[in-house]
């Protein structure tokens, strides 16, 4: 069988496809008929000689198998030094044997490579800065991943990922109409303790535009009222588009490359028809890796900038404490022992490791915060990157991958860690749920909510008539 | 006779292939990047782009100047005694510059015989303990090949006979000069193989290694005040 019905080489775009691919729990039928998959070769030769360019080949060739990156992996790390574990051995024996046989692979081959890329790689780049080379491993599995999609290997939790985004533009089946509704409730949720709080859609001209991850509408849609509050508070002029407001694009993880676009493309539509100052994302590294540092590639953006500037969370939440438009209570900062995790995404990859620390000086009691060793941009990895969160298939592999940062955690003898990424905070929950440990983990908003003084003017006006 | 042929017409050639091959190779490198298939915008910001790749180069070049060197020690150390060896060495070694002096009149730098004699030395303990290392981690076996062995016998060769050449040793076919000529062209043989192998990497370290960096300049490392901290 070339083709199957659920797993094929065709992307899912339509609903049909959609609820048929979904309807097949687990993906049970889904990989039966991936193993009777057939490798279009001549797809594969004439995607790698369009794509695969002098950096990655050079790459590939000049490798010393040196092993020094094998120290670099918290995956080797935590699989107890498996030499198979080893960065270079994982590249080199899935697109390096690619790459070197010219497409000519079999079945078996092509799902080694899926395994691979999706179970042993969390594209964190960490090997990246341990190479004397440079040689970026993360780089070259994303783009394996590309390769594995276009030739129907991918897993189940991911083709349909990539198919809420190419039906829905969102990761979930979270509609515009869905979407604004959750904004309009959340909104009305919070008039009796912030009357006059507003979720203003589709504001032209305003000085922040806030764009989430789809996962805060479907499931957490709190996440979108403090975000709200947090504005409410700091007095800004914000809004959020009815169109193009999913920061995340799964397609990444799941190597759709034109889904990527698209998905982008809906995003930066949304920063161009309605012009704001600025935009801000939220708590996400995932989705800021999307859409601010690899979105202006994909859409083709010569400058490698977004429409506009574009902010973490974390650079908004800086700036708001450091001008005072967010006064921190002296009294309720936090007076424990609280590391802070360092989100590959926007920490390896942008560089936003000193306004991380800042906000942790405004929210923590001189003396309580503590470093991770290793910390920064030489971070390890969560554990739940690039996608491994959410694949059925490989949760063993990811829960033996929470080890490295487990023994982190213990070793900074915090039970509180500040996580401000939508990941890492999946990974260190799983993390708690696997280990039970009796650690605590939180995003940034619930706790500005808890320690921010709130200005009179916005408290209910009840409590000022009594 | 011979003697002339290798140190004349066949030197030339090795020359010629050696800086022609890694001439191509650059060029062939630099023309093959792509802004947005690799997703680097090298041209977009050339102030950022030259700053991030001289850093990621130079906190690599120098020993122990990067947090991938210092958590090494052992390693960086057989590392630099290897390449600082085989690079100062034939380049300064007095026996190589009186050939410039004689032919062409050039007054070459040089070491002194004490010295090069050391990096001679340095160069092959380290090629043994890089051999060594490869056979007796896990994490190295699992991905070397024959051809990393035979490379670093290529690469070691030169050393080895140029060090039994300067003390005259014997040689099992009592042939004149025998480790002069084996010296001459196992030296030659190395410097024709790079542009064709792994070796390029004398100058694929500066391409490669400078392109990460103006991925990280101009991309991933913007908001990081002094860039990435290699």
């Amino acid at each position: 069988m070339p083709e199957g019905i659920l797993c094929n080489k065709i992307p899912v775009t339509t609903k049909e496809q959609l609820d048929a691919v979904l309807a097949d729990k687990g993906g049970k039928k889904y990989y039966e008929e991936m193993k009777h998959l057939d490798i279009d070769v001549e797809k594969l030769q004439t995607t790698l000689q369009a794509t695969c360019k002098s950096r990655m080949r050079t790459w590939l060739e000049m490798c010393a198998h040196c092993g020094l990156c094998a120290d670099s992996c918290f995956i080797y790390l935590s699989n107890r030094k498996d030499p198979t574990q080893v960065p270079s051995y994982k590249i080199l024996s899935t697109l390096g044997k690619i790459v070197k046989q010219n497409g000519n692979v079999d079945n078996a081959h092509m799902k080694y490579c899926m395994d691979v890329a999706w179970s042993k790689c969390t594209c964190c780049n960490r090997c990246g800065s341990f190479c004397p080379y440079g040689i970026d491993m993360g780089v070259m599995f994303g783009y394996l991943r590309g390769l594995c999609f276009s030739q129907g290997f991918v897993p189940w939790e991911l083709k349909i990922g990539s198919g809420m985004h190419r039906i829905f533009k969102a990761q979930m089946d979270v509609t515009p109409e869905d979407w604004v509704e959750t904004c309009e409730w959340m909104a009305d949720e919070q008039q009796d303790e912030w009357p006059g709080l507003e979720i203003p859609v589709d504001k032209v001209g305003a000085d922040i535009l806030y764009t989430c991850n789809a996962r805060e509408p479907k499931h957490y849609p709190e996440d979108i009222a403090e975000a709200a509050i947090l504005f409410h508070i700091a007095g800004e002029n914000w809004t959020v588009p009815s169109e193009g407001w999913e920061q995340t694009c799964l397609t990444i993880f799941a190597g759709d490359w034109a889904g990527c676009k698209s998905q982008i493309e809906n995003v930066y539509g949304a920063i161009e028809r309605l012009k704001p100052k600025r935009v801000l994302g939220t708590e996400c590294g995932h989705a800021h890796r999307c859409m601010v540092i690899e979105g202006p590639y994909w859409t083709g953006r010569a400058d490698g900038r977004p429409p506009a500037p574009y902010l973490h969370y974390t650079e908004w939440v800086a700036e708001a404490l450091r001008t005072g438009k967010i006064k921190i209570d002296p009294a309720k900062r936090i007076k424990e022992p609280v590391t802070l995790q360092d989100s590959c995404n926007y920490i390896r990859n942008y560089g936003l490791k000193d306004i991380t620390r800042e906000i942790m000086s405004y929210l923590v009691e001189p003396g309580y915060f503590v470093e991770m060793t290793p910390n920064k941009e030489h971070n390890f990895c969560c554990g739940g990157g690039g996608g491994i969160n959410g694949i059925g298939m490989y949760r063993q592999q990811r829960n033996v991958g929470l080890k490295v940062k487990r023994d982190q955690i213990l070793a900074t003898g915090c039970k509180l860690v500040v996580s401000p990424c939508h990941n890492c905070w999946d990974a260190i929950r799983d993390l708690e749920e696997v280990f039970e440990l009796g650690i605590k983990w939180t995003f940034l908003k619930p706790l500005l909510i808890k320690m921010a003084i709130i200005p009179e003017h916005l408290k209910p006006k009840e409590e000022e008539e009594e | 006779m011979f003697y002339q042929f290798i140190t004349g017409p066949l030197l030339w050639l090795t020359f010629i292939v050696f800086f022609g091959g890694l001439l191509v190779r650059v060029v062939n490198y630099i023309r093959g990047l792509d802004w947005q298939l690799d997703r680097v915008a090298y041209r977009a910001h050339p102030g950022m782009a030259i700053k991030g790749a001289l850093s990621s180069i130079i906190h690599w070049l120098v020993p122990f100047g990067s947090v991938g060197w210092r958590v090494k020690p052992v390693y960086t150390i057989i590392f630099f005694v290897f390449h600082i060896g085989l690079v100062v060495t034939p380049l300064f070694l007095e026996g190589h510059a009186v050939l410039l002096k004689e032919r062409w009149g050039i007054n070459w730098p040089t070491i002194s015989m004490g010295l090069a004699d050391t990096l001679t030395i340095g160069v092959l303990v380290a090629t043994v303990c890089i051999a060594i290392r490869r056979i007796a981690l896990p994490e190295v076996r699992i991905v070397t090949t024959f051809y990393d062995y035979f490379l670093l016998l290529l690469t070691a060769a030169p050393f080895a006979t140029g060090l039994l050449t300067v003390y005259q040793a014997a040689n099992p076919w009592a042939i004149q000069d025998f480790w002069l000529y084996a010296h001459i062209l196992s030296g030659q043989l190395l410097l024709m193989a790079i542009p064709f192998t792994k070796l390029f990497h004398v100058v694929g370290f500066f391409l490669s290694r400078g392109q990460l960096g103006v991925d990280f300049g101009v991309k991933r490392a913007i908001k990081a005040k002094g860039g990435f901290a290699w």
